[in-house]
């Protein structure tokens, strides 16, 4: 197949000493990152994301590649070892990871858990690998309005599959979208939504509205909380390693049934949030012992994390696939390649295939890296979170303020930063979702680009997207996910799907006091 | 249930109407460059435009939502305590902003992990500041050397023929 030629040249291309060092410091930025609060991936990959600039791009990707799944280790970490997800998509996995380290097999947990995420991810990267080629085909066959069209579905499926108000997903995009447009028109070359404000005429830079959304606003709703890191103390031994990798293929069942579910969430701009949440709670609902889920049921740890980390790594193949990212972190990802002057698309296949399979083949390499590095130094990651927050935090927040001054050197760039952090602040406690957001803001031109081009082809009227099946395939589909939540609360299925969110506990409060030593 | 404190009502209505606040600037600033057809297509802004249009219908939606259905009347959004340490942390970091616009980040940085430290650890003084110290050099030896990327100065740094 022709495929496996092209990942072979792939590995070839990366199997260096240097980008095996790269994937070790990818990692291990990643897990420091995921394991501290207020720096998720979107964010940890935000702010490598500028130092990136004097890399090539080949080893720019996989170092920010292997920092996303080192994210989602630490993320795991912290939410079996304390209680407290250190990502959103890490929040199903303290239902029952948690409780089963509480039980005294924090190993037992955080083992199930990193092998069903490496299964995971690297299930998805199989898939990427046989679909990757038939997509960017398909994906040729596209002009401006399929590409539209293609970015309509996604804004739909956000707002039909998000548990918050349609109305409030609406407005998180809609916002991202007017940032996306503020400062020079590529078309025109004129200024647009400057308000005199020099400082704008570059726009408002994504990276700056993560750093500000996902980064202070988290921080903002964690001390509000006045939360405290009482942690399980974990001491890894080999033999419960290997024998906890024995005992896995008995959940083959919810491997593979998360697996599908996240490859599918992955693809949908649906992520892996609410791949972990949806498979934690069909594995619940199709167990023999649904009882035994919450309280350390090894089920419960596998089904959301393998969900989760196929998910993020399938929400790669649309990004790469047709230029269209499926979670915030694949948004930022995009964004990085495009500020290096790739365009992810197609025809990012056939002119950088050497870009392309380079990166599909360090995915199956970054995984086993991960998942290796990973359990050789949870302790010394855990073993941080003791630090009080009182230090942390504001390191935290000097990192990100320095973050932010890379982006363009800019000090208006801080005063972006503090409204991005009110509105993600605002935005988290009402229960607007923030990630559409950030898509949105990385997706804006290339939607708007795609609009106006259409709207110029078609002299006007909105009909071209109506005007062939493929476009019209599409935006059908689109419209579906838009109305879906009317016809399921007709059909009685709504309830389904608010039953499973509302097993989310509140965000970040420990379901026990405080007394965990 | 406690009544003291803002209530997420409220708060519900003040989101919505500053979403709907930005919506109107949008439109506005879009209206401004033009919202119309020019013989090469739409204008720059008619895609604003629309998009600005979406943001209020959202939030008078948004808005309705929560006043027609009485929403979220009981749940308590903030209270004394939250607030206190929702300030604590917040405002230190307005503070950094202002200072690392007039000082530099290193500064900035210096001051504002000392009196966080102080204000959130009530950590002895010369501890928050050793530590704010520490820390302003490790993030010089690791941007300025390592990552050769320089970072806003400001007059101290001048004064000492750092640029």
């Amino acid at each position: 197949m022709n495929n496996l030629s092209l990942l072979m040249d792939g590995f070839a291309t990366i199997l260096t000493w240097n980008h095996l060092m790269i994937m070790v410091i990818g990692v291990m930025l990643g897990m420091l990152v995921g394991v501290l609060p207020g720096l998720g991936a979107p964010n940890g990959v935000s702010l490598l994301l500028p130092l990136t600039f004097t890399m090539d791009p080949v080893s720019a990707i996989i170092l920010l590649s292997c920092m996303y799944w080192g994210a989602l280790f630490g993320g795991s970490t912290t939410s079996i070892l304390f209680n407290i997800p250190g990502e959103p998509s890490s929040v199903a996995t303290t239902f029952d990871g948690y409780p089963m380290a509480r039980n005294g097999e924090a190993t037992r947990a955080l083992t199930l858990a990193f092998m069903s995420a490496g299964l995971g991810a690297l299930a998805g990267v199989v898939m990427i690998t046989l679909l990757a080629n038939w997509v960017a085909q398909f994906g040729l066959k596209f002009s401006s309005p399929e590409y539209f069209a293609v970015y309509f579905l996604a804004f739909c499926s956000f707002i039909g599959m998000s548990s918050s108000a349609p109305s409030k997903t609406l407005v998180s995009m809609m916002l991202g979208l007017a940032f996306a447009t503020v400062g020079m028109d590529s078309v025109s070359g004129g200024l647009r939504l400057t308000f005199g404000i020099p400082d704008l005429v570059k726009g408002i830079s994504f990276l700056v509205a993560v750093m500000g959304l996902f980064g202070i606003a988290e921080l903002m709703v964690t001390t509000e909380e006045g939360l405290s890191f009482k942690g399980i103390k974990s001491r890894i031994r080999i033999m419960d390693i290997l024998r906890t990798v024995a005992e896995l293929p008995r959940y083959w069942v919810s491997l593979v049934r998360s697996i599908l579910i996240g490859i599918w969430m992955g693809i949908t701009p649906a992520g892996p949030t609410a791949a972990s949440f949806m498979s934690h709670g069909i594995a619940k609902r199709f167990s023999k012992h649904p009882e035994r889920f919450g309280k350390g049921e090894p089920n419960g740890i596998v089904s959301p994390e393998a969900a989760d980390h196929s998910a993020g790594t399938s929400a790669l193949l649309p990004m790469l696939a047709l230029g269209v990212p499926g979670s915030a972190t694949a948004a930022v990802m995009m964004g990085g390649l495009m500020i290096w002057g790739l365009t992810p698309g197609p025809m990012l296949f056939i002119t950088r295939p050497d870009f392309v399979w380079g990166l599909i083949a360090s995915m199956y390499l970054g995984n086993v890296v991960a998942v290796i590095l990973v359990l050789a130094t949870v302790p010394l990651y855990a073993s941080i979170l003791r630090v009080p927050f009182a230090i942390i935090g504001p390191v935290i927040v000097a990192v990100i303020f320095t973050g932010v001054y890379q982006v363009a050197n800019s000090t208006f760039d801080f005063w972006l930063l503090l409204f991005f952090a009110l509105l993600g602040y605002l935005f988290k406690k009402l229960d607007y979702p923030v990630a559409p957001l950030v898509l949105t803001m990385v997706l804006g031109h290339r939607a708007e680009e795609a609009f106006r081009q259409s709207m110029v082809m078609s002299d006007g009227s909105l009909t071209v997207f109506w005007s062939n099946s493929l476009v019209t395939t599409i935006m059908g589909l689109g419209v579906l996910m838009l109305v879906w939540p009317l016809i399921s609360k007709v059909v009685g299925l709504r309830g389904w799907r608010q039953r499973l969110h509302r097993q989310k506990p509140e965000n970040h409060k420990p379901s026990t006091p405080d007394s965990r030593a | 249930m406690t009544h003291n404190g803002i209530s997420r009502y409220s708060m519900e209505i003040a989101t919505a109407l500053l979403t709907g606040g930005i919506g109107v600037a949008i439109c506005y600033g879009a209206w401004q460059v033009g919202t119309g057809w020019t013989p090469s297509g739409p204008d720059s802004g008619y895609f604003p435009f629309w998009i600005g249009v979406l943001v209020v219908a959202g939030s008078l939606v948004n808005l309705l939502r929560t006043i027609i259905g009485h929403r979220h009347k009981d749940e308590v959004f903030l209270d004394a305590a939250r607030l206190k340490s929702l300030a604590r942390f917040t405002l230190p970091i307005i503070g950094f902003a202002v200072i690392s616009l007039l000082l530099g980040l290193y500064v900035g940085t210096t001051l504002y992990v000392l009196f966080a430290m102080r204000l959130q650890g009530h950590y002895a003084w010369w501890r928050s500041l050793a530590s704010g110290i520490a820390i302003s050099v490790c993030f010089y030896l690791l941007f300025e050397l390592v990552f050769q990327v320089p970072l806003l100065k400001g007059p101290l740094e001048h004064a000492f023929g750092i640029y």
